[in-house]
């Protein structure tokens, strides 16, 4: 009669597990939702993650064997009880009785053992499962190219590397093991059942049509209902996401109470939909209740029928009413996990989404080493644009000797940044070819293409740990002298001191602790110390002030030196020195020379030079 | 962040008292259908008992019918009092749950940007999502099954005690132990949950700073390191949560032992007590039926605790945010003309020639550090002016700038907008006038459109146009195949550095402020184009006064007045003219940028 396994989930609720489930669901852009929400393929799903639980599967094996052997112990215990009972029927025959009991008491005592190795098991592998399809996750990350960031909701990727793998993990961990025992039980029940009595098991089943068709009413309207609460809820994620990364800007426009208008349509869209899908869903039980206790009161009848005419014994309804109990109530738990597997099959979709995304396309099988890289560039006819409608760059062509220094000026959004992009293969040309060292950079291999660049960008991007981390994310290998001389010659080293705690100051994602212009400094300092061949400045020191910039500009000389160079800058002060000026605009070159030259021609340069010094031309 | 931190653990969920009053009553309601539906189920052994006791063995169909038939009615009044606690529970754990949300939500809206600074961003977020649905999952539980638990557990002790007093001491023995093991389980648990929620944090913390700085991650090759990173967090979260359910693993078998041991002595108990014929057999099989329900119960309740130490945890992150109470502000001054700034006054109204400004003998230090940023800041600005700021990096014009629209306070000095000191206005009212455009862009997830609305959200497509061509950003955004309605992705990437500057600057003038403040807000864009800028600036210039953190001298030279910062200090304010005669400092910034610097630095 130990009713138990259905209503008592394991550590991990499954209960009101549809709340905010965890708070799965996309963030941001509805247009990724769509997919998301639907199980197009729950099978194929299902299959598709079997295999990611690995090595797993031979644990979840033992774990199905535990179950087996579980569910027969909890079999066998209605029947012992009933033995027991029958035992004392008339006169009490103590060595039956006995009998009886010593095995009810070695069975109790087993199936505590299986039950506690069992949750063990399932803890490490469901864990070990998760931990393994984050990393996997995270790992396909890294080998997406940036295209696929650049259109991206962060919110909507962040919830499904948190919320969605967890879900998957909870749900399948706890609902294969339920379905499993759930399976066990009720063919075991089943088959006690019949044995016991076969006219009392058709009394216990009268009401089994009833409880198929109360389900599949119920569930039907609670998946829909499920399935837009989820929609509903990665929007509000993506909506939270969003305001509270820019929540410096919304206080600085006064928009709060625009911000918690929408939080609040979407809040209470979720609670009207939440509310109904649970009171759906909450139905299910008490009926099944109700169901559950007619049938109850059947086999009570039918039994005491049967027993008045001497057809069966006291024993015999005892055993069979937790029988009956114990086929019903896995019906009910049906219901649940059939839920359940519905949101972690939804959830399992919306994270291979992403396993299917296209990666940056693979170095060629024969790709080379870019060993020693002397640092010649060469741009062949290179086209590109973001779309295929709006182009960016056209028919660019240049040469940058090694050792040369170039410099890119132009209108914003004339694509000296797009150039970069292609350079360090972020992106790949849609027309012409970029060479380097004489070879299409195609042909290298990405690490080995990449290590040759340094690469300093528009946005800092540091990262939250100790200054120390972010200089030495350049080149985790620098020893400290190496490191505070990068420092000092980006002109970091000073302010750095000053702080109280030094090198080992901590940066935080808010970050008030440095200003824009510091944290400039410290991604010089950090592509400083990568010692590259090629260095990438892109508007580097947008943030510095010119006078720290001289600083830096001697140090960037120096670095320069021997080194091939591309310096996007605005500030013509910052360029006036590069072998090359080129002047892009509109996707195109439109002047190139060096800065008297430039001057003297008269051109683009000539006026942007003269708008800046304020001289007239 | 430490300093933030309140108090004892149960006033961090103090915030909750407003939500008990709210709905103690469709809660008690709730848990009194409750126990009208474990009434119901409690009656059902007893009744079967006596179908056996009385129509079995005395083979009376009569009886069995007829009790046949109570029991059907007591199950529908069951199922009655059950499909209205449903109602009851989910409608109050949805509405709490969205409540509270709600409210959270609001007070992070509400934050002063001290208090968001002792907060991560990835922390918020996790509080907003996943904390409250923790503690909405608890709560309708509690509705649910979890009051029902002890209801049936006490009800089935007495019901079993009643039926036969003399086999009440297995009850005696094994319900104590049970309590033992389910505090011990609470006890294992709860320090475990707050690890969990805050493992989840940091998995949070590393994937949004991935995916922000995804370009550097790839230019320097650091793959390695992230996955490490990553990794680290992962395997932490998993760690935690593995070692907190084989914790718990040992719990739910213990108990259910117990309970089931306790069945094994009812049995052979009660054979001994029937053979002398102080017991029924009836009574034996309802015993061991209300052992089942009590064992059933008691597992339930053991798993409510283990949900409540969730629950617990998760409430108190949320009461962290919800109860945050800033650092000890510098004590209010009375203001100048001796009235107290204690209840926020009226902002001066808009006037259409801009907003005057003045700082008196300002100092400021982020966050109680001690470290001034600022010192003895003193200038005024006319309404209708121009006040070019500059000075090195980290010389202190953020923070400067930051003063004014109370984005912090000062401690010493004042900042007065239109002759009134900004400590006794209200922050909103004064950022209603007031469009800052801040040195990193952010925009939101939308079209162009609705990000320049966004500074005026019924701004009309005129409207719009002209902040944007000031702005120098119309013809690009009529480039665009979509206009206007092209849709931003995530921080709007698909826009070059400099065009996204540009649309925050049309969404700051759309605004038609009284004080426009360009903090920086044009390095990333070209000088023509920033000339532009400026002159289409000066032509609004009669509405509004501007303030101009720049790097370069050509971007402040025309303005009326320059401040110059050196370390946190003013070394001069003045014209270009003046500084180029009086300031060092300035003249040095000159040189750098204007020629012939180099060699006189340092």
């Amino acid at each position: 009669m130990a009713e138990r396994r259905g209503e008592v989930p394991g550590p991990v609720p499954a209960l009101g597990g549809s709340g905010m489930g965890g708070g799965r669901g996309p963030g941001g852009g509805a247009r990724w939702l769509q997919g998301g929400a639907k199980a197009k393929d729950a099978a194929g799903t299902l299959r598709r993650l079997w295999r990611y639980f690995g090595p797993e599967r031979r644990i979840l094996l033992v774990v199905t064997v535990l179950v087996a052997a579980d569910g027969c112990f909890v079999l066998l215990a209605p029947w012992l009880i009933g033995r027991s009972i029958d035992a004392m029927t008339g006169t009490v025959n103590f060595g039956a009785l006995g009998a009886a009991a010593a095995a009810l008491l070695a069975s109790y005592l087993m199936d505590a053992a299986v039950n506690i190795g069992q949750l063990r098991l399932m803890a490490g592998a469901s864990q070990r499962i998760v931990y393994g399809l984050r990393r996997a996750l995270f790992d396909k990350l890294q080998r997406l190219p940036v295209a696929f960031f650049d259109g991206r909701s962060h919110g909507d990727l962040m919830s499904r590397l948190a919320n969605d793998i967890d879900n998957i993990s909870g749900t399948i961990s706890q609902s294969t093991t339920q379905l499993m025992s759930t399976g066990i039980t009720i063919t075991g029940s089943l088959v006690m059942m019949l044995v016991l009595s076969p006219p009392l098991t058709l009394a216990a089943l009268v009401t089994l049509p009833l409880v198929f068709l109360l389900t599949r009413t119920i569930s039907r309207r609670t998946r829909v209902l499920f399935k837009e609460q989820q929609v509903i809820l990665g929007s509000l994620n993506g909506h939270i996401e969003e305001s509270i990364s820019g929540i410096h800007v919304v206080k600085a426009f006064g928009r709060e109470e625009a911000s918690i208008a929408r939080f609040a349509e979407l809040n209470a869209r979720l609670r009207d939909v939440g509310t109904k899908a649970q009171i759906w869903s909450g139905f299910i039980m008490p009926i099944m209740n109700v169901i559950n206790n007619v049938g109850f009161a059947a086999v009570a009848l039918a039994g005491g029928i049967l027993a008045v005419r001497g057809m069966v014994t006291v024993g015999v309804i005892a055993s069979f009413l937790s029988y009956s109990r114990q086929f019903v109530r896995p019906l009910n738990d049906l219901a649940n996990i059939y839920n359940t597997l519905q949101t972690a099959v939804a959830g399992a979709e919306r994270v291979f989404e992403i396993m299917d995304e296209a990666e940056e396309e693979p170095d060629e099988a024969d790709a080379i080493d870019l060993d020693r890289p002397r640092g010649e560039v060469r741009f062949e006819g290179v086209g590109f644009g973001y779309r295929a409608d709006v182009l960016v760059l056209k028919d660019i062509g240049f040469d940058a000797p090694a050792g040369s220094a170039t410099a890119l000026v132009g209108p914003t959004g004339a694509g000296k940044t797009t150039i970069v992009n292609l350079l360090a293969r972020f992106y790949d040309p849609t027309a012409g070819r970029i060479l380097i060292d004489g070879v299409d950079i195609r042909l290298y291999r990405r690490d080995s293409l990449r290590r040759c660049f340094g690469i300093v960008l528009q946005d800092t991007y540091l990262f939250s740990g100790s200054i120390r981390d972010n200089i030495l994310y350049g080149n985790p290998d620098a020893d400290e002298s190496e490191m505070v001389r990068a420092a000092k010659m980006a002109n970091a080293d000073h302010f750095i001191r000053r702080l109280p705690r030094g090198y080992d100051s901590p940066l935080t994602e808010s970050g008030t602790n440095l200003s824009e212009g510091q944290r400039q400094l410290l991604a010089i300092a950090r592509a400083i110390l990568t010692d590259p061949a090629i260095l990438i400045l892109d508007e580097a020191t947008s943030s510095v002030d010119t006078r720290t910039e001289l600083h830096i500009q001697e140090a960037i000389l120096a670095l320069m030196e021997g080194r091939t160079s591309f310096i996007i800058a605005h500030r013509l002060s910052t360029i006036r020195d590069a072998d090359r000026i080129m002047v892009i605009d509109g996707g195109r070159i439109v002047e190139a020379g060096d800065h008297e030259s430039l001057v003297a021609a008269g051109g683009v340069y000539a006026r942007m030079y003269a708008s800046q010094t304020g001289r007239s031309t | 962040m430490p300093h933030s931190r309140t108090g004892s653990q149960a006033s961090l969920l103090s915030y909750l008292r407003p939500y008990v009053r709210i709905y103690a009553r469709p809660f008690l309601l709730a848990v009194l259908a409750l126990s009208v539906e474990a009434a119901c189920d409690l009656l059902q052994p007893t009744i079967m008992s006596r179908v056996i006791d009385v129509g079995v063995a005395g083979r009376n169909l009569h009886v069995v019918f007829s009790l046949g038939g109570l029991m059907l009615l007591v199950t529908a009044v069951g199922a009655c009092a059950a499909s209205a606690r449903n109602i009851l529970s989910n409608r109050v754990s949805q509405s709490l749950g969205a409540q509270l949300r709600g409210t959270l939500y609001s007070k992070v809206q509400s934050f002063t940007f001290e208090e968001l600074d002792s907060f991560d961003a990835a922390s918020i977020v996790t509080r907003l999502t996943n904390d409250v649905t923790q503690v909405q999952t608890f709560v309708n539980g509690t509705m649910r099954i979890f009051v029902k638990a002890p209801l049936v557990a006490v009800g089935g002790i007495v019901m079993a005690t009643l039926l036969n007093a003399r086999m009440a001491p297995v009850l005696f023995i094994v319900v104590p132990v049970v309590a033992v093991l389910i505090v011990l389980n609470v006890r294992t648990g709860y320090p475990f949950f707050r690890k969990i929620q805050a493992a989840l944090d940091r998995v949070n913390g590393v994937i949004r700073e991935y995916l922000a700085g995804v370009r550097v991650v790839k230019a320097f090759n650091r793959f390695d390191y992230e996955t490490g990173r990553f990794a680290s967090a992962n395997r932490e979260l998993a760690d935690t949560t593995t070692s907190v359910m084989r914790v718990m693993s040992v719990f739910s078998p213990a108990i259910s032992l117990t309970v089931n041991l306790g069945i094994v002595a009812v049995l052979w108990i009660g054979g001994v007590r029937v053979s002398r014929g102080g017991m029924r057999l009836g009574q034996v099989v309802a015993f061991v039926n209300y052992m089942t329900q009590i064992l059933g119960s008691l597992m339930m309740i053991s798993f409510i605790f283990t949900i409540f130490a969730r629950a617990r945890a998760s409430a108190e992150r949320i009461g962290e945010v919800m109860l945050l109470t800033p650092p000890p502000r510098p004590k209010r001054r009375v203001a100048a003309d001796g009235s107290s700034a204690s209840s926020p006054a009226a902002v001066p109204p808009r006037r259409d020639g801009g907003m005057s400004l003045r700082f008196e003998k300002l100092s400021f230090a982020y966050g109680g550090s001690g470290e001034y940023v600022l010192r003895n800041i003193d200038f005024s600005c006319g309404a209708g002016e121009t006040l070019g700021v500059i000075g090195s990096t980290g010389s202190g014009k953020t923070s400067l700038v930051n003063l004014i629209p109370r984005f912090y306070d000062a401690a010493e000095g004042r900042v007065l907008v239109d002759d009134a000191d900004v400590v006794g206005l209200d922050p909103s009212a004064l950022r209603s006038r007031i469009a800052l455009v801040p040195q990193k862009t952010v925009l939101f997830s939308g079209t162009i459109l609705d990000n320049i609305r966004w500074g005026k959200e019924d701004a009309s497509m005129e409207e719009v146009e002209a902040a944007a061509a000031a702005a120098q950003a119309h013809e690009f955004i009529a480039a665009f195949p979509e206009g206007y309605l092209t849709q931003l992705g995530q921080g709007g990437v698909n826009l070059s550095g400099g065009q996204k500057q540009r649309v925050a600057i049309a969404r700051a003038i759309v605004r038609r402020p009284d004080l426009l403040i360009l903090d920086d807000s044009t390095s990333a864009v070209d000088a023509v184009t920033e000339a532009s800028i400026r002159r289409s600036l000066r032509s609004l210039k009669s509405r509004m006064t501007t303030i101009v953190v720049a790097q370069r001298i050509s971007s402040v030279r025309e303005a009326d007045r320059i401040l110059v910062l050196d370390d946190g200090e003013m070394v001069g304010c003045a014209a270009h003219d003046e500084l180029m005669e009086s300031c060092e400092v300035y003249r040095d910034i000159y040189r750098s940028q204007i020629g012939g610097g180099r060699e006189d630095h340092g």
